[in-house]
């Protein structure tokens, strides 16, 4: 598992708003600092490896799944660079 | 979100408008919002006057207006992405800045499930109706005919069937696949569980051909020869073997004459179903040869028509979106039935397989009850189109 600053619980949010929340979360970070994400949306796994190559301010620095009870967590997590 | 936002109410538009415009071929603009990979994985397909781009909505969010400066302003612009919501928030940007714009209900997930219905025969002795899946290009079809019916390789969404039968005042007796299929999950086995018609496939197709497992799914083995009475039609088994190993066609013959054959993934009305799906084309691409060679014109006369379970296509259908053509149609336009020798096609096979889907193998799993899915996990196994037909054939 890798280090972060704060955690964005995003379970239950539907595209986009995974993505959407992540991003004002992340401006509330500083430089260098990593976000947490947890969200439950299985197509937020492939839009934020495209979300980090797209913005300029973001790493996508890992990505992991693990299940919760019956269900699946996809977690990001998510450097802010600049 | 702003004012201004709210107050600009977005408007969906459903598959079915879509599919319409698709078959008169209007000039349609897709917006493409989903990610790059899965824009390129399912991109949605039309004739010549559907356009398409992807600009993917994380593209919107880091900046709104390069992406809008991307997008035509002088046409209707159709945003679709995975599940709806992301295209309704760029329909929204775009709405807010002047644009035609709106969005797919129920996004590309929507589109993939939309199945289209309509009649290929109607005769005083019933009807042979189409029911297709034009995104995944999977075609099934139901007869009906004197309160009887019987439906060849019917799909996953089992009330399509039900309704359409119960709509026609009719009773399922027969349900038929024509090979167990490796795109698409089959609805046959649920729909004989639901209505006690019976489920019948060729028990060749009842080993799972990589995992060499017997299926545990309820099923009535059918093979060449075997006649069923459906109201006012006969319909008889006819084994084709080559795309599987138990892949047979449907003849159905009509009072008045006519007939009819569900050829399923043997014989396409342009191409022909691959014969390496079970991980044995070297075995299997001669027995495909006989099938089109020797059984194919045995089983059919030159006006009997043609209905396979694939197109892959559009314009393989008519304007109306009818995939069907008599045999001796069939033969002049086939590239597959060229006559050339047993040597030279299998070569020709075996150098244009097209990519084999990894999924391809669950499916057949799926399909002969040795794996149950849970819904999310079915949607996601039949995502896109599917690649039955032998490339460039």
């Amino acid at each position: 598992m890798s280090t972060f600053d704060q955690t964005l619980d995003v379970k239950g949010a539907k595209c986009p708003m995974p993505l959407v929340k992540s991003r004002k979360a992340l401006t509330e970070l500083t430089v260098g600092q990593t976000l947490k994400v947890i969200a439950t949306d299985k197509g937020s796994v492939a839009d934020f490896q495209g979300w980090a190559k797209t913005a300029k301010n973001v790493e996508l620095v890992a990505q992991e799944t693990v299940s919760e009870g019956s269900q699946a967590l996809y977690v990001h997590y998510l450097k802010r660079t600049a | 979100m702003t004012t201004a936002e709210s107050q600009i109410s977005v408007t969906s538009f459903t598959p079915t408008e879509l599919y319409a415009r698709i078959l008169r071929d209007e000039p349609t603009f897709i917006l493409d919002v989903r990610n790059e990979d899965e824009a390129k994985r399912s991109p949605i397909e039309g004739r010549k006057n559907l356009t398409s781009l992807n600009i993917p909505y994380f593209a919107f969010l880091e900046d709104e207006d390069g992406s809008t400066a991307r997008t035509p302003q002088d046409r209707a612009i159709f945003v679709v992405c995975a599940k709806e919501g992301s295209s309704q928030y760029v329909a929204d940007v775009l709405a807010e800045r002047g644009y035609q714009a709106r969005y797919l209900e129920g996004g590309y997930m929507n589109w993939g499930n939309f199945y289209d219905i309509r009649d290929v025969v109607s005769a005083p002795w019933g009807r042979i109706v189409q029911v297709a899946r034009p995104a995944r290009g999977d075609l099934s079809f139901a007869v009906i005919s004197d309160g009887q019916a019987a439906l060849i390789d019917p799909m996953r969404h089992t009330a399509v069937y039900t309704d359409l039968v119960a709509a026609a005042g009719a009773q399922l007796t027969h349900v038929f696949d024509t090979h167990v299929h490796a795109d698409h999950i089959s609805g046959g086995p649920a729909l004989a569980n639901e209505t006690g018609a019976t489920y019948y496939i060729h028990a060749y197709d009842a080993i799972h051909p990589i995992d060499m497992l017997p299926a545990v799914i309820a099923y009535t083995h059918t093979q060449e020869g075997d006649r069923f009475q459906v109201g006012a039609v006969t319909i008889t088994t006819r084994w084709f073997p080559g795309h599987t190993l138990g892949q047979v066609n449907y003849r159905l013959d009509a009072p008045d004459g006519k007939s009819a054959l569900f050829t399923g993934d043997g014989i396409f009305l342009r191409s022909f179903g691959r014969p390496d799906l079970g991980g044995k084309s070297e075995a299997w691409t001669p027995m495909l040869y006989r099938s089109l060679t020797e059984r194919l014109p045995a089983m059919a006369d030159e006006d009997t028509l043609i209905l396979p379970a694939h197109f892959s296509t559009l314009d393989e259908g008519t304007s109306e979106g009818i995939f069907a053509a008599p045999y001796a149609e069939v033969k002049a336009t086939n590239e597959a039935l060229r006559p050339r020798d047993e040597a030279e096609f299998t070569s020709y096979v075996l150098s244009h397989l097209p990519v084999f889907p990894p999924e391809y193998v669950e499916i057949k799993r799926v399909n002969i009850g040795l794996v149950v899915p849970c819904e999310g996990k079915a949607a996601e196994l039949e995502l896109g189109k599917n690649i039955c037909a032998l490339a460039g054939a």
